[in-house]
Order: structure tokens, then sequence, then C-alpha cells
């Protein structure tokens, strides 16, 4: 028994010895630093001292408007993004399973291959496509007679969210798909044979047999949500958007860190974000939870 | 053959030696802590990161006439576009170059956070009398000297010659003239505008401040009096907004596909620049040289006037043992005229030095085809006479600029003003200098 | 009896194929698009005719490519490699030994463990990556190859992955005859648990792989000297030196396509098992 408590540990090891260094200790870290900030005297020119200020960084983000309206700009994204999201991988993955659709293999494979696509060569893309003059999109739009413009304040949010949707929609309907496939074929032949459309087969039945799969989706995209960084970065240094060099919560704390030299901010942003996102999923997984006992 | 062949090599290997031994006896022989200036015989080498045109050339120029120090030179991104970023990560992390370019805004920032090293025992003020005093003033903070000034960069208006003459519009002298000149632009062609607001790049409208009389920050004491609502500015922001607003100007961000686009398609016949963007334009627009010329900026009364639009100089980060070098090189790079020429033969730059002595080697040295030969360099001689004393730069303009940065980002849809930029941008930056511990009035 | 449905069962099929043809166009235009801009140069680029070919000059650019910053994309490309083919290989072997272990033994707290993995999932990763840069600017060790690879050696859903796997592919029998037969635990994985689960070993990696990849807030926080980057990170900085040089602009357009291309091949080629890999992650 020995010998096996042994070879656990052994194979348990690398992992966990990683695991608390790359994430428990930098955790840990970052609610230190963000304890601390620098002090400068007279007119700033002689350097500066580090000085405890116990919660000075988290009353400063908390207090900066700039800070808060990141996370209603992530309220706003959440809204119309993950029902989108949700909702349309949900929607080509039924559409996919059903009898009626042809080459499926093609569909799928051509869905899924903007995921292959790096995040950051998908936002200069779609840079490109939303810049006037240069894309082929906005050119059609304007002779249409549809004047939006993607980097106007109105236009931020739409352009961020089409980016996203474009790089994970096909990822989320494959995750579908494979689970209704997974579906006993009998029990939906049982209800064919009982009269059902294809469309309440579709409600009624597959919905609801999947349901694990549909909130491990939206768990990880509300996750992935909250860390919403590198399209709003792209869209914000290459073009004049109205994205704001701290759009999202992540994105204050690097510009903290990287353009005002204040790291003690940017730990204390950081860790406000995790505990953020460390909430949702709790209440997440709490809410499905309960809906399971009840079910 | 044998003989003939080790006789050379015998005759050549001494030669060689006689040499070596001649150069290093002739070496100097500085034992200064930071490693001195180096011999031919023992040569220091210095890192220098930058990203101004030229540099390259100009590098290799000092590499290949100086046997005593070498130049490893490394291309980084613009300041604003990363390359801050890079040197501060650099020297936090211990391993910044010897040698870096930083502009005039940026450089009072680096020095409050402690980044670079007082040079003032080597850039003597023997050297200093040789620089514009609007440019030394700017990099002599707290009385101790921190960076060698490259060039001023006075305000300059570059126009489309051929289509102001086509749409028949007089070279606007003062602002008003600009704003007819702008509706005169707009009724002869919709798709044209006579100019640019930058939404990316504060300090072209902080050169327009500087240029109106506006002094954001004071120094008095150890207190920092930060005032960026002021008569000037709000003079200068209510210009703006009422451009922006009545649609005669665009707003794109500064050499993003949308500008070079509509530069190339007569959608924008004006650039309000600086001194470096004459370059900068003969690079983007290459099959239209002959149709550009430059004005002097037009200015509130009619007078010369001007403020300074970004700037480069060259600093020493503070870990650097090799100081003394490096401020070699910094000079031969700034006031020496195989420095000057150097960089601007190399056709992408239109460097105005602040070394009023080079003036002269900087403008043989530029080729004025893309201007139809017109004498630039004395449209930017004027300019820098005229830059307005007094400016300071405050030690947060990280703040400073990109909170304007993110507050013009709006300005396009019409979710906020100049004015209220402005405003905010005020309220930020004393924010922060209270929340670093310093005094602050304002 | 059955329902025959009114409706023409031609419009239907016709709708169903109509709108995922819809959503295809929708995935590759962007795609297509960046095919035809990669082969403009600059002028033709900036001047917005996209759908054209005017303006070809597609060995311009790749010779461009090849030869800026003396071949630094190049550079670029073997790093990319080398973080995620290492990377990803090491992590999923981890990954494995980590999962085989909480399916395969029994040990005080095993289930209290498995949570905190579980939990490890949850935390945003980029959320970490500042913390991460701040601690190794103190190491000292900013700014090196260790900096990338060892923090992408960390994946918790892999764990999670590796012990369904783990489950599904190694039946306890099989261990047991090889404890009869007297071989040490650590042998029994390598040799016989290991090769078991390879389905499950390649899904692992096939999708660490893609992640490290595509990470770029972790490089560009934690590299600043461009011989390190990848080539999300390289392609990046050219993206912003396009402000002042427009020429840069093909040099992305290009590089981009060119960091595209081998990612979807695998992905086309591979399909069984990152199909398998979701399927896994998603039914159990």
């Amino acid at each position: 028994m020995k010998a096996r408590t042994r070879a656990a540990a052994t194979l348990l090891t690398p992992f966990f010895v990683l695991f608390t260094a790359v994430m428990l200790i930098p955790i840990g870290y970052a609610v230190w630093l963000s304890l601390f900030t620098e002090q400068q005297s007279g007119l700033g020119f002689g350097g500066s001292e580090t000085v405890f200020t116990g919660l000075g960084n988290y009353t400063a983000a908390l207090g900066d408007r700039v800070f808060r309206d990141g996370f209603l700009v992530l309220l706003g994204y959440c809204v119309i993004y993950i029902p989108l999201m949700v909702g349309g991988a949900l929607a080509l993955a039924l559409l996919l399973d059903s009898a009626l659709a042809r080459a499926k293999r093609f569909f799928q494979l051509a869905l899924f291959l903007p995921h292959a696509v790096p995040g950051i060569i998908a936002a200069m893309i779609w840079l490109y496509l939303y810049t006037p003059g240069l894309s082929p999109v906005v050119s059609a739009m304007h002779s249409g007679g549809i004047g939006f413009d993607f980097f106007s304040p109105g236009g931020a949010l739409p352009s961020i969210v089409n980016i996203a949707l474009w790089e994970w929609l096909g990822y989320n309907m494959v995750i579908f798909y494979a689970a209704l496939q997974a579906i006993d074929r009998s029990v939906l032949e049982a209800a064919t044979v009982d009269g059902a459309s294809g469309r309440r087969i579709a409600f009624s039945i597959k919905l609801p047999l999947i349901r694990a799969s549909v909130l491990m989706v939206v768990l990880f995209t509300i996750i992935g949500s909250l860390q919403l960084f590198t399209e709003p970065l792209i869209l914000n240094t290459g073009s004049g958007s109205a994205v704001s060099s701290s759009w999202t919560p992540n994105m204050y704390a690097y510009t903290a860190a990287f353009s005002r030299n204040d790291f003690g901010l940017a730990a204390a942003a950081s860790v406000l974000l995790a505990l953020t996102a460390a909430l949702l999923s709790f209440v997440v997984t709490r809410l499905s939870g309960r809906k399971d006992a009840h079910a | 053959m044998n003989r003939s062949w080790s006789r050379t090599t015998l005759s050549i290997a001494g030669a060689v030696t006689a040499l070596a031994v001649v150069t290093a006896c002739g070496g100097s022989g500085d034992d200064s802590a930071d490693g001195g200036t180096g011999t031919a015989a023992k040569p220091v080498t210095i890192t220098f990161w930058g990203w101004a045109k030229g540099t390259k050339e100009v590098v290799d120029a000092f590499n290949a006439s100086h046997k005593n120090i070498r130049v490893k030179f490394e291309e980084t991104p613009s300041g604003n576009a990363g390359g801050y970023a890079k040197i501060s990560n650099a020297i936090k992390a211990g391993n910044a170059p010897d040698l870096v370019s930083v502009e005039y805004p940026q450089l009072p920032e680096y020095v409050s956070q402690g980044g670079f090293q007082d040079i003032g025992k080597y850039f003597t003020e023997e050297s200093r009398k040789k620089f514009l005093p609007q440019a030394v003033e700017q990099t002599t903070l707290g009385g101790k000297t921190w960076a060698v000034p490259f060039d001023a960069a006075p305000q300059a208006f570059f126009y489309r010659k051929d289509l102001f003459a086509k749409y028949d519009i007089a070279v606007p002298k003062t602002w008003d003239e600009f704003k007819a000149a702008a509706e005169k632009v707009e009724k002869a062609d919709s798709k044209a505008r006579i100019g640019t607001f930058f939404p990316d790049d504060p300090t072209t409208f902080e050169a327009m401040v500087w240029q109106a009389g506006a002094q954001w920050f004071k120094a008095e004491g150890d207190t920092w009096k930060v005032n960026t609502t002021d008569a000037a500015t709000t003079k200068v922001a209510d210009y703006w907004q009422g451009l922006i607003k009545g649609g005669l100007v665009r707003t794109d961000a500064s050499f993003s596909p949308a500008w070079t686009n509509s530069l190339k398609t007569g959608g924008t016949i004006g650039y309000l620049g600086a001194s470096w963007g004459g370059g900068v334009l003969g690079g983007t627009l290459p099959e239209q040289s002959g149709k550009w010329a430059v004005a002097p900026i037009p200015t509130w009364d009619g007078k010369p006037a001007s403020g300074m639009l970004g700037g480069t100089t060259f600093a020493v980060p503070k870990n650097s043992e090799k100081a003394a070098a490096a401020v070699e090189f910094a000079t031969w790079m700034t006031t020496t005229e195989d420095g000057i020429k150097a960089r601007i033969s190399s056709g992408t730059s239109s460097a105005f030095p602040a070394a009023l002595s080079l003036r002269p080697a900087a403008k043989k040295a530029f080729d004025t085809k893309f201007y139809g030969g017109q004498d630039i360099y004395q449209v930017f001689e004027d300019g820098g006479s005229a830059i307005a004393q007094g400016w300071t730069w405050g030690p947060s303009m990280g703040t400073t600029n990109t909170t304007l940065k993110d507050q013009f980002g709006k300005l396009a849809g019409g979710g906020t003003t100049v004015p209220d930029a402005v405003k905010a941008a005020h309220d930020a930056t004393v924010a922060e200098l209270s929340k670093r511990g310093l005094k602050v009035e304002g | 009896m059955s329902t025959t449905t009114r409706k023409n069962p031609w419009l239907s099929k016709a709708a169903v194929n109509g709108a995922l043809l819809l959503a295809v166009l929708y995935m590759l235009f962007p795609l297509v698009w960046l095919v035809t801009a990669a082969t403009k140069d600059t002028g033709s680029l900036l001047s917005g005719d996209t759908f054209s070919f005017k303006g070809f000059d597609l060995s311009k650019n790749l010779s461009d490519i090849a030869s800026y910053g003396d071949g630094v994309y190049f550079r670029w490309y073997g790093n990319s490699l080398l973080y995620a083919g290492v990377g990803a290989a090491v992590c999923s072997l981890i990954c494995v030994a980590a999962g085989y272990a909480f399916d395969k033994y029994e040990f005080r707290g095993k289930e209290k463990l498995f949570g905190l993995v579980l939990l490890g999932v949850l935390v945003p990763t980029t959320a970490l990556a500042l913390p991460m840069y701040l601690l190794a600017s103190k190491l000292g060790v900013v700014n090196t190859y260790w900096s990338v690879l060892i923090p992408v050696l960390v994946n918790p859903f892999g764990v999670y992955l590796a012990r369904v796997f783990s489950a599904g592919y190694i039946p306890g029998e099989a261990l047991e005859a090889a404890r009869i037969d007297g071989a040490g635990e650590l042998r029994t994985f390598f040799s016989i648990g290991l090769p078991m689960m390879m389905p499950g070993f390649v899904t692992v990696f096939l999708f660490q792989f893609t992640a490290i990849w595509n990470n770029f807030f972790l490089p560009l926080v934690m590299l600043s000297d461009r011989k390190l980057f990848p080539l999300s990170l390289g392609l990046y900085s050219w993206n912003t030196n396009t402000h002042s040089e427009p020429s840069f602009y093909p040099l992305v357009v290009t590089g981009s396509l060119l960091a595209v291309i081998p990612l979807i091949v695998a992905f086309v080629s591979l399909q069984r098992h990152w199909k398998a890999g979701l399927t896994a992650g998603s039914v159990k």
C-alpha cells in the first residue's frame, strides 16, 4: 500500500509544485504587493520609496471611476455576448445535428476554423475590416446606406462582441454537437414516432439532455469574458477607436503597471478581478447545482 | 613559392603587431569607475535603444569612424506604441541599455521614478551652450541634467499645394483664416478636409496650447501648480471642438490606415505636424512627390509662435556603468555634422537639430524633392525661434496623456468635448500626483 | 400513425443548410480577405481594393518578411514552436501523470486536492500574468525563455481531462495484472498506463499546444527582447510600428497568414483527436 501512495505522490508532485509556483504564489505575491505603494517627495525628481499603504491601493482602484466603468463594460459585454454565443452555438449545433443537414464534416470543420486563428491575429484582421477606406465590409455598408462606425463609442461594444463571437462560436458549437451526438438515438426515434416535429424534439428533448454541457460553456464563457484584454487592446492601439486604454479591468491593471508604473495599483486591480471571477463562478455553479437538486 | 608566402605573412604579421602596439599606447587611460570612453584596443560597447528615423545609419556611421566605442543598436517600437513600456520594464529588471531615446514630455516621469542618471558630469555646461535654450530647459530638472537634447520640434503646416491651388485657397496665417480655409475646402470637395485632429496623440494638442501660451505645470518651490484648464487652453479647446463639431476636420488616428488612405485619395489635404513630419510624409506618400509644401503653423495673432511637438532626447538609464561612453555617443549624434548628415541622408528623416550650429548641415543633407525644392528648413528655423518659453512637462505625463487619449477617443461619436476631455485630464493628473505623495495645487 | 409535415421537405432542407452556409460564409470571409490582402503591396492594401488582385506582390511580401530584422520572423516562428511544442509536451506529461494518479489511486484528501485543481480552472489566467511578472521581475528571470515556458506547464483543466481519459482508457485489470507480475508502480504507469491512454495524451497536447501558440498576454508582459518573442507578440510589435511606417502593413498581414496556416493544417488533419477531447470534456 505504501508503495502505491508513494507512486501517487511522485506522479502528483510535478503538477502541484508547478501549480503552487505558477498560481498560488503569484496570487499571494499580488496580494502582498497590493498593500504597498511608491511615494515621492519634493518635486518628485529625487526618486521614490516604497511605503506600506494597507488598503490604499484598493480604495484608489475602487474610487477610480475608470476602473468601475470597466466592470460596467464587462456587464454590458456579458449581457450581449453570452446569450448570442450560447444561443448561436446551440442553434448551429442543433442545425448540424438535425437530419436535414448535409456535408456535416465540412460544416463542422469550416465553422471551427476561426478558432485556429490566434486571438491577436483575429483582432488585427477585424481591425482592418472595421477601418473605413480599407474594408470592403464598411464600403458595402456605406453604399447600402448603413453608416455604422465601428470606432465610435456606440460601436465599441458590438465590434468586440463580433470578434469574440467569430473566434469562439465554432469551438462551442463543436462541444454542443459532440454532446448532442452522444444522446441515445432510441430516445429521439421514440419521439419522432410519437409525432413530434423536428423543432419540438430539439427544444423539449435534446436541449434538456445536454444541460451539463450548456452550463459548462456558460461558465467558461463568463470566465473568459471577465478576462477580456487582447481584442480591446488591438482596437485601442490600432485606431482612433473609442476603446480606451482601461476599457476592461484587465486593461486597467495592465495600464497601471506599464504606463503609470504603479505596480501596487495594478496588483490590487488584478486581485479584485480574480475575486470577482471566483465569486461569479461560485454563484453560477451553486445556481446550477440547486437546479439539479430540484430536477 | 613557399618562401615568398612566408615572407609576406611575416611582414603582415609585423605590421599588425606594430599597429597594435601603437594604438594600445595611444589609447586613453580613463580609469573612472564607469569604464570610461574606451580605447581602440579595448573599445567600450554600449547598447542603444531608439526608434527615430535614420538611427541605424547614424549608428553605422559612428561605429565606422570611432574605434574606442562600439554601439549596439536595437530598434524598438516608438515610445507611445510600446517603446516606453519596454524601457520601464528593462530599468525595473535591471537590464536596461546604456542609452535610450526619450521624448521631452516623458523625460520628467522617468526622472521622478529614478530611472535615469544625472549626466551633468559628462554633458557639461560647455556642451549645453550649443543647444536651443528651450531644449536645454526641458532636460534640466531639479537642478540636474538628465538628457542630451537631439531635435527641436517646432510645429509646421504641411499641405497639398496643388489642391490648394485647385480649390483656390490661400495658405492660412491665423487660426481664423484656417477655419475659413477649412470651410472652403469642404465646399470645394465634400470628401476633402484640411486636416485632422488626432484623438490618439495628445502631444499635438499640447503643442497647440503651448503655442497659445498655456502653462500646464509650474514648479514653485516643492509644490506643483497644475492647471490644464487655463484661459489659453480653453481658447484652443473651444476652437478645436468647433472644428470637430462642424465636421471640418477628420478624426482619424495618427498614421493609421484610415489616415494614410485619406491622404492618398485626397481626402485629407493638410497635416498639422512638426519638423520631423516632413520626412515621414515623404516616406508614406512617395507617389505624391512634388505636390506638398510647408508653411509656418497658423497662429492666433498672425505673429510667429510655436509649441514643440514631441522631440527626442537621449538619456542614460540609472544602472548603466558606461555613462561616459554613452554621453560621448549622444553628443556626437547631436552636435557633429557627420552625425546629422548620416541621419538625414538616410532619406526618411527631416530632423531639425536643437544644436544651432548644425542647422546648415541638416538643411544641406535633406533632399527636398518631395517638397518641390522648397527650403523647408527655413520654415523650421522660423518656427524654432518662435517656440514659447516657460513650458514645463510635469512628472505625470503618463497619466495625463493616457487620460487625454482615452477621452479624445470618445470625440468622434460626440461622446465628449475637447474642453471636457481636458478637464478630465486635469483631475486625473492632480489625483495621480497626490497619490504619489507630492504637493499639488490645482 | 405518423404525422407528415405539410411543409415541403426540400424547403426545410434548404433552410437548414442555407443557415449553416451563411454561418460558414461569416467564418471564412475574413480568412479569404487575409489571403487576398497578403498578396498586396502597401499602396494597394491601404487603398482598399480588397477582393481584387490589384498590386499583386506576394513574392515581395514574402521576401520582406524573410529579410526584415535579419529574419527575425523565422526566429519568432521557432520560438512559438518551442514554447508550444516543448511546453505542451511537458505539460501533457505532467497532466496525464496527475490525472492518472487521481484516477487510479486512493489517498487521504484526494477529492479535496482535486477540488483545488478544479478551482485552478476557474482562475482567470490573465489576472495571474501581472503578478507572475512582478514575481519574475523580483527574481530576475523576466525576459527569458523560462519566464514564458514555466507558466504554460500548468493546465488544471488538462488534469481534469486526463482523469476522465484515464478512467475511460485504462481498465483496472491491466494494472492488477502488471502488479501481480511484480512491476513497480511507476513502471506500470510508463509502460502500460501511458500507452493505453495515448489518445487522451494527444488530446491534452493539442489543446495545450493551441493555447500556448495563441497565448499573448503572458509573453507581452514577460518579454521585451525581440529575439524571444513568439509569433503573436512579434506580429503585434510590427503592427504597432505601422503607425509611423506604413510599409509594415503588408508584413503584418502576410505574416499573419503564414502564422495561421500551420494551425489550420494541423486542425484539419487531426480532427479526430480534438473532437474526442471536446466530447470527453462535455459529456462526462
